[in-house]
């Protein structure tokens, strides 16, 4: 039987990784593309935000109350701080400028109160008016910018108080923290686990998601493909048996799905080195993310069976179609699913209930992203193994009464 | 040879909650033996392409039997696997490989040695006239070319029993020539032959004996000649419009 299996395993292989447009999408896509797709956005998001930064947009300040001493500590502030045109206007322009923002020709209106030296001196808060638009990045940043200093101002105003009063400044900061230590230092994660935890919650899904899209790919054509171009009734016609032709396919689409998998994990890796810090603001360097072996086995526990699973949900829905279009129309739905379930669990937070280790496909996401955060337990990962191989084996056990029933394998 | 008694098949079908049943075939008999080509003649529907499923035990019979070399085809099914060559027109081989690599693959699931699968592509290759293409990706072949293909991973084996379906369906003059040749030749090598056919002059020629299946019933059963004298006709054409007439009146 395993020899028979072999011989349909091995030309399987053959018809799958000697094919120059499977091979370029299934394994030199995902190697390529991943790498590609966030070195781009990368520098893209880079160069948007240096361009925001050096952007010298226009804030409008109305200066009605220009003479007073607090409207010119807080144009210098800005002055100071901020890389931006200042336009002194009347009130009367102050629908002008707020147009001009609306349009996006101008990024900021900054209007004062009348008794703003008075409310100062009669210790009565004042209130500064900063218009903007939310809907440009340039004014958005600027507001924030203003929001900055109107902060330094009010610094400032309170220390001026306060030396009036004779009244030491550090009064107003009893306690700081972390003033006295480097960021190093304060940061107690293990060496790696931050880089993990980024992977962790990336990797589960995009590992499944790959598994299954090539699992598609491969495994309805293997199937469906071959019922549909009537090759699938020769093979049967033979001297092979049926349980060999499901288990040299299901093992050649495995062999498929996982090469397409672990292309896409080597791209993210090295898509990491470049975009991964931006991405997690993480202050961890790629080079301190290592898997030891046992971590690698576990993986492998982990990714084995769950292929096999999500390949057998495939070729059951390939079984029973007539045609290739029909199968695809039934795993459909089922990819969503675990889309959505991957998504899910993914983004979890670290309290995991019980149940989701004996859940299949939860429980991988949850053993991966384990992994990849160094916090995974041997116990949990054999759960999640063993549940995937009895799923599997329910699946196949019906794809094998499915295949010696010809009201299936001749539908019409 | 192959016996087929009082064969029944009813195909079952199930849509939008309802069931419906149809008798593709109403209880068939004839037997093929070895040494001559029996041809059985219908229009599209008759039942042929099932008569040849059930044989082949890619389906299971609704009732009756069927015997192939003494081995019944629900019991002995993997011995008839063993000893049958199926070819079906509706195949269509992956472009991908070639013909070379297509025999190899099915001589290996046909528990064949590498040596006796080499020398019977060379006797294969030489009767179907495959050598200018035997190398080259079935996607860039022509249609016959292809059919021969298909008639060659069928018939690497070298089975005893021979059953094709439409073996001449979509070939050229020249094509299908060779082939009918080809299946003369096996059966003068004392291996039983059956195949279907809509085609009249196919069974004219080819034929020892001719079995017509309209609608699930076998009409006529013998030699061309019988078949011909029987009916006061003139040739086979005659008589299986005859019936195809009756069948419409009915």
């Amino acid at each position: 039987m395993l020899s028979d299996a072999y011989i349909i395993l091995k030309k399987e292989l053959k018809r799958l990784f000697t094919d120059k447009r499977t091979v370029f999408f299934m394994v030199v896509l995902p190697l390529v593309m991943l790498p590609l797709l966030y070195t781009v956005m990368g520098k893209i998001s880079k160069s948007r935000s240096a361009d925001i930064r050096s952007y010298r947009g226009t804030i409008f300040m109305v200066e009605n109350q220009k003479d007073s001493p607090i409207y010119q500590e807080f144009r210098s502030i800005i002055e100071e701080k901020i890389n931006a045109k200042i336009n002194e206007i009347p009130e009367s322009q102050i629908g002008v400028a707020k147009h001009l923002i609306a349009e996006k020709e101008a990024e900021l209106l900054i209007t004062f109160p009348e008794n703003m030296d008075f409310a100062y001196i009669a210790i009565q808060p004042f209130d500064v008016h900063i218009y903007f638009n939310g809907a440009s990045d340039y004014s958005s940043y600027l507001f924030r910018r203003t929001q900055e200093a109107i902060g330094s101002l009010a610094d400032s105003l309170i220390s001026s108080r306060l030396e009036t009063l004779n009244i030491p400044t550090e009064i107003l900061t009893p306690v700081t923290y972390n003033q006295t230590i480097t960021s190093e230092e304060i940061n107690l994660a293990k060496k790696g686990s931050e880089i993990g935890k980024a992977f962790g919650t990336l990797l589960p899904f995009i590992i499944i998601l790959y598994l299954f899209v090539s699992s598609m790919q491969v495994g309805i054509d293997t199937v469906s493909g071959e019922k549909e171009r009537g090759t699938l009734a020769i093979l049967l016609v033979n001297q092979v048996g049926r349980v060999s032709i499901i288990i040299g396919k299901l093992l050649a689409v495995v062999c498929a799905s996982f090469a397409s998998a672990l292309s896409s994990v080597i791209g993210l890796m090295i898509a990491g080195r470049y975009f991964l810090k931006d991405l997690f603001r993480s202050s961890a360097e790629m080079s301190e993310f290592v898997l030891n072996a046992t971590q690698i086995i576990q993986l492998v526990v982990l990714l084995i069976p769950v292929a096999v699973l999500l390949v057998s949900l495939v070729l059951i829905c390939a079984t029973y179609a007539r045609n290739s279009k029909e199968a695809a129309g039934l795993v459909m739905p089922l990819y969503m699913l675990v889309l959505i379930v991957s998504i899910g669990t993914s983004s979890m937070g670290e309290t995991i209930p019980s149940w989701m280790y004996y859940t299949p496909i939860v429980n991988t996401v949850v053993g991966i992203k384990s992994v990849f955060m160094k916090t995974s337990a041997w116990g949990n990962v054999l759960i999640a193994g063993i549940s995937s191989i009895v799923f599997s084996g329910i699946l196949i056990y019906f794809m094998i009464k499915m295949f010696k029933n010809e009201k299936i394998l001749f539908r019409i | 040879m192959i016996i087929i008694h009082d064969l029944k098949k009813i195909f079952e079908n199930k849509k939008k909650g309802s069931v419906s049943y149809k008798e593709a075939l109403k209880g068939i008999s004839f037997v093929c033996k070895p040494g001559e080509i029996y041809g059985l003649l219908g229009p599209n529907g008759a039942g042929k392409t099932t008569t040849l499923r059930c044989i082949s035990t890619l389906i299971k019979p609704t009732s009756g039997t069927i015997t192939v070399n003494d081995y019944d085809v629900i019991k002995d099914d993997k011995q008839v696997r063993s000893i049958i060559g199926f070819f079906t027109s509706d195949m269509k081989l992956d472009g991908f490989f070639t013909p070379d690599y297509m025999m190899d693959y099915f001589g290996r699931l046909n528990k064949m040695t590498p040596k006796a699968i080499a020398e019977r592509k060379e006797v294969l290759v030489k009767e179907l006239h495959m050598e200018e293409f035997r190398n080259k990706k079935i996607d860039k072949l022509s249609t016959g070319m292809k059919q021969k293909t298909s008639i060659a991973i069928s018939l690497i084996h070298n089975p005893d029993i021979i059953i094709f379906d439409e073996p001449t369906n979509g070939l050229d003059v020249i094509t299908a020539k060779n082939v009918t040749d080809f299946l003369i030749k096996y059966a003068k090598e004392g291996k039983t032959v059956l195949i279907s056919t809509h085609i009249m002059s196919v069974a004219e020629q080819i034929c020892d004996r001719i079995g017509i299946l309209i609608d699930g019933l076998i009409k006529e059963d013998g030699t061309l000649q019988e078949i011909i004298a029987e009916n006061r006709a003139n040739n086979l054409e005659d008589v299986f419009f005859k019936y195809l007439e009756v069948q419409d009146v009915e």
